[in-house]
């Protein structure tokens, strides 16, 4: 057969200007600008309805041309939680405050007088710069829990712990003020470090007239590219659930990533997919139960641990993935690994198999590099979760948005949020602007490109959780471009289709 | 025709067996290609069809395309029943990939079957899970034992990097390799171990002692056996009772085998006299016999001094498991960590700490640091505390053996000078053994003393007093 013939195992990019095929279209350059995955792969010679052929095409994966891991600033060496958190605010509002003066600057002109809360006279305009803090009166304090005095029974968590009776409070180096006026106080969040700009009243609060953040940080252009390359971005795997359903997911994720599945067509493309991140959650929830603890020493003592079944059932995914393309681990919420950001890698004596190809790269949440000249960063949703909880914003698109335009990851770190105790900087503060910034672990696929002030460009995608929506990303490097790819089987009734979409 | 066997073999998987016969299964099987496995069933499905309509075949399609969804392209991949290829297909706004996913007599309910077939075939061909697949990637080669081992050293080492940067050791620069080599080989048994114990912090001073003579061996060597016996430790650590005691001495042994293992040295000659004086100091190390066993087979021909030692070693051993292990003192907690490894060695000529809230454990750490360093400045290496029995006659003229805490240092001649002037109190007729291999004699008769008055009642005992 022609067709089979054409491929060569140099893959199937390198000539691309005509194609041979059963009446598809001739795909030039001009009409690939916007080349999905779905539209590469329809580029199919044959069907594979057919009686077997003598060759088969075999793909090479697209090496890798460029890989720099940048997550240094995210890795501990000796930990030593003796210190106070005070230390990370003073760092981080330090190393932001330069920022901030050039924003309001920019804003409110030139002559703008920056001034510190203990310089400020009553009734003069000016601007301040500090940390944020929200005083939220349904926010879980451990200390009101136990004290005695309330008698006070656990708050049962709630999904959003935001109150119309909150209020803020601006913070610097030496002195804190109330804040009142244009600020929008549901949807700020405690570690946000802003500049407002008003002037102090006598009864000694602040009178925001307006207010801006730091903004996107510098962005570095990336080089061109000549062919498509992908990026599949997967999290919340979810194993040792007990679900079946996602199971087969997985394993049809795993197929087509590692050209199994699939036309020619589509193996072709998947040869393009030059890497594979994990971002977090590899297990699930149910694999954190601490039935250890709770129940009879006579019922457990025999038992497991759930999450022991659910590491090797990852360990063989990541062994087959491993063993077709580069694959990045980033740990997550449920996890076995540290609780507190920065989330060190998980350790490689978890994954007897899959270490043996040097393809796997364990690394920290946040996770940034730099992969064929484009700089991604993402978290497995912590940060955007816990700033969900509270924050009035109802979109993890919006707020993962709104964590670039704050310059910060997670500024909730460590008021709520687990955060080790640094000192010396915030290494949570953006140096510079990615190129495509995710967080796994959301609800929906969700992305958008937005717009900097200095002519940045970035891709956010918020990754699904894949446990349940069954559903991945593509991000194609050369256009920047995210496409969701989702994988169902069937079931007994007809809904399992409709649930992706192709129910009758 | 050969081709058509697979036919008869489907044939036979199908109806004679009634197994469900996925495309992966098929190509693992009979050892072809996914995609031609995938025309196989294709070309089988056709036939049987065509020369039997009526034949109980039930076919399962895989089918991906792209669609709308939500304002954005996205792409289905899913397996469908054969009844719902149709619906599904016309659905689909570009449709990217259809073939046959699998064959079985019976109607699937749903999908679960189709993946516990492919879970099975798959988990008996872990090892070459994509020798049949459509990619192959280049990158993807398994790392050689050699490879993996040193790199998961390189995991340690920066996890783990801060633990000895304040320790007083670190003053060594005779050795280019020293401090990241050092690390690695003190913090590979650390980082194994230490995740059966709490206190492997301790241990550090005297493991990187140890650890900068073998810091040249250890960055030359391609140590294929090395990830043996951090295993053989591991295993070692679950048979031991009183884990502290074990992991001092598997972490000496652990180091003295690493020694042996490096075979491939071209400057052996340089590297000989530096191995003796560990091998002193090693003999003075009470050696687990445990472990020893899992290591019997690391003997080499050069090393035949080390050699000697060991059979004298494998003596002691039995009466020196019992040590109660004094901890080393730890390191104020006020200590300056870094937050990140990476950062530290950026910062330290960096200017002060911000003015905000004084970081108050800055400037009591940095004078504690150098000064531990200039104590042991004139002695820069190989300075540990060791048990040692210390056997002497008493007032009343009886022999008394007393196992106590010294510096010792690994030349013979200043070790004496230490043990005097940290035993100052003893009497002058304790016997001070200045060779190393009558020292061991001496401690063994001493511990055998004392063994015999530490060591527990059987409860056999109480027949025997009959």
């Amino acid at each position: 057969m022609g067709g089979a013939g054409a491929r060569r195992l140099a893959g199937c990019g390198a000539q691309r200007v005509t194609l041979l095929g059963l009446g598809e279209a001739v795909w030039t350059k001009q009409a690939r600008s916007v080349a999905m995955f779905s539209e590469q792969a329809a580029q199919r010679t044959h069907t594979l309805l057919s009686p077997p052929s003598a060759n088969n095409a075999t793909f090479a994966r697209v090496p890798v041309a460029t890989y720099t891991n940048s997550s240094q600033p995210f890795r501990l060496g000796e930990r030593s939680f003796s210190r106070q958190y005070a230390h990370i605010y003073a760092t981080r509002l330090i190393q932001m405050r330069p920022f901030l003066e050039n924003r309001a600057q920019q804003h409110w002109g030139s002559g703008v007088g920056v001034k510190k809360l203990c310089e400020l006279q009553p009734g003069e305009k000016c601007c301040v710069v500090g940390t944020l803090f929200k005083a939220m009166p349904l926010q879980p304090s451990i200390l009101r829990e136990i004290s005695e005095e309330h008698n006070l029974l656990p708050q049962p968590p709630r999904s959003k712990y935001i109150h119309p009776d909150d209020e803020l409070v601006l913070e610097d180096e030496l002195q804190r003020i109330k804040l009142k006026g244009t600020i929008d106080v549901s949807k700020l969040v405690t570690g946000t470090v802003l500049a407002v700009f008003g002037s102090v009243r006598d009864d000694g609060k602040f009178l925001v007239e307006d207010h801006c953040f730091a903004d996107l940080a510098p962005q570095k252009p990336t080089p061109p590219l000549d062919t498509d390359r992908f990026v599949l971005l997967v999290s919340g795997l979810g194993l040792g659930g007990g679900g079946g359903e996602s199971l087969l997911g997985t394993q049809l994720l795993v197929d087509v990533v590692t050209g199994q599945l699939g036309d020619e067509g589509e193996q072709c493309s998947a040869a393009h997919v030059s890497r594979v991140i994990l971002a977090g959650n590899l297990l699930s929830h149910s694999t954190q139960s601490r039935d250890s603890i709770n129940k009879a020493k006579y019922l457990t003592k025999k038992t497991q641990a759930a999450s022991v079944e659910a590491v090797k059932m990852l360990d063989e995914i990541l062994l087959q993935l491993s063993a077709s393309v580069p694959v990045d681990v980033m740990p997550g919420e449920f996890d076995p690994t540290n609780y507190t950001l920065p989330q060190q890698p998980l350790h490689p004596c978890m994954f007897p198999l899959a270490t043996a190809y040097s393809t796997l790269q364990l690394v920290t949440n946040p996770y940034q590099a730099t992969i064929d000249g484009v700089r991604f960063l993402g978290t497995s949703g912590q940060n955007v979760s816990d700033i969900f909880r509270y924050s009035s914003m109802e979109d993890h698109l919006e707020i993962l948005e709104w964590t670039l335009r704050v310059r910060h990851i997670s500024p909730t770190a460590p008021d709520t949020l687990g955060c080790y105790p640094f000192y010396k900087t915030d290494p949570f503060i953006f140096p510079e602007c990615p190129h495509v910034y995710f967080c796994g672990n959301t609800p929906s696929f969700g992305s958008k490109i937005i717009q900097g002030p200095e002519d940045q460009r970035v891709l956010l995608v918020t990754v699904p959780d894949f446990s349940a929506t069954q559903t991945a990303c593509l991000v194609n490097l050369r256009s920047l471009a995210c496409q969701p790819i989702s994988f169902s089987g069937f079931g007994a009734e007809d809904d399992d289709l409709g649930g992706v979409g192709l129910g009758p | 025709m050969a081709d058509q066997l697979y036919l008869e073999n489907i044939d036979e998987f199908v109806t004679d067996q009634n197994k469900i016969v996925t495309y992966k299964w098929l190509s693992y099987t009979l050892g072809v290609h996914v995609n031609q496995a995938k025309q196989m069933l294709y070309d089988y499905v056709e036939r049987k069809r065509k020369e039997n309509s009526g034949a109980q075949l039930h076919v399962t399609y895989l089918v991906s395309g792209s669609l709308i969804q939500n304002g954005h392209s996205c792409h289905k991949v899913a397996v469908v029943r054969e009844d719902k290829l149709e619906a599904v297909k016309s659905k689909l706004a570009v449709t990217a990939s259809i073939h046959v996913y699998s064959i079985q007599k019976a109607m699937l309910k749903d999908s679960g079957p189709l993946f516990n077939t492919d879970y099975d075939i798959l988990k008996s061909n872990l090892q070459n899970c994509s020798k049949f697949s459509a990619i192959q990637c280049a990158a993807a080669v398994p790392r050689s034992p050699a490879e993996s081992s040193s790199s998961s050293k390189k995991f340690e080492q920066s996890h783990l990097h801060m633990s000895s940067e304040t320790q007083a050791n670190n003053e060594l620069t005779t050795n280019g390799h020293g401090p990241p080599a050092s690390k690695q080989v003190s913090q590979q048994p650390k980082g194994i171990m230490g995740m059966f114990a709490s206190k492997a912090a301790a241990k550090t001073q005297e493991t990187n002692k140890e650890a900068k003579i073998e810091a040249k061996e250890v960055t030359n060597a391609s140590s294929a056996g090395n990830k043996a016996p951090g295993k053989g430790n591991m295993m070692s650590n679950f048979f031991g009772k009183a884990a502290m005691n074990k992991l001092k001495v598997n972490l000496d042994s652990e180091q003295a085998v690493k020694e042996e293992k490096i075979v491939e040295q071209p400057t052996v000659s340089v590297t000989e006299p530096k191995l003796a004086t560990p091998a002193g100091l090693k003999k003075s190390n009470k050696k687990a016999e445990p472990v020893k066993v899992l290591q019997k087979e690391k003997k080499r021909g050069k090393r035949v001094a080390l050699s000697d030692d060991e059979t004298k070693e494998t003596e002691n051993m039995k009466k020196k498991r019992r040590r109660i292990k004094l901890p080393e003192s730890d390191s104020s907690e006020d200590e300056v960590f870094p937050d990140s490894p990476g950062a530290y060695e950026a910062e330290s000529p960096s200017p002060p700490p911000p003015p905000s809230p004084p970081l108050e454990p800055v400037p009591k750490t940095e004078p504690e640091p150098p000064s531990v360093k200039s104590s042991s400045g004139e002695n820069k290496r190989k300075r540990k505390r060791i048990l040692k029995s210390k056997t002497y006659v008493d007032e009343e003229g009886c022999i008394v053996t007393e196992k106590v805490y010294e510096s010792e240092s690994c030349t013979d001649s200043e070790e004496e000078l230490k043990m005097k002037t940290s035993s100052v109190h003893r009497p002058p007729a304790m016997t001070v053994k200045k060779e190393p291999k009558e020292e061991r004699k001496g401690p063994k008769k001493g511990t055998a003393a004392l063994g015999k008055a530490n060591r527990q009642v059987s409860i056999t005992g109480f027949f025997q007093r009959k």
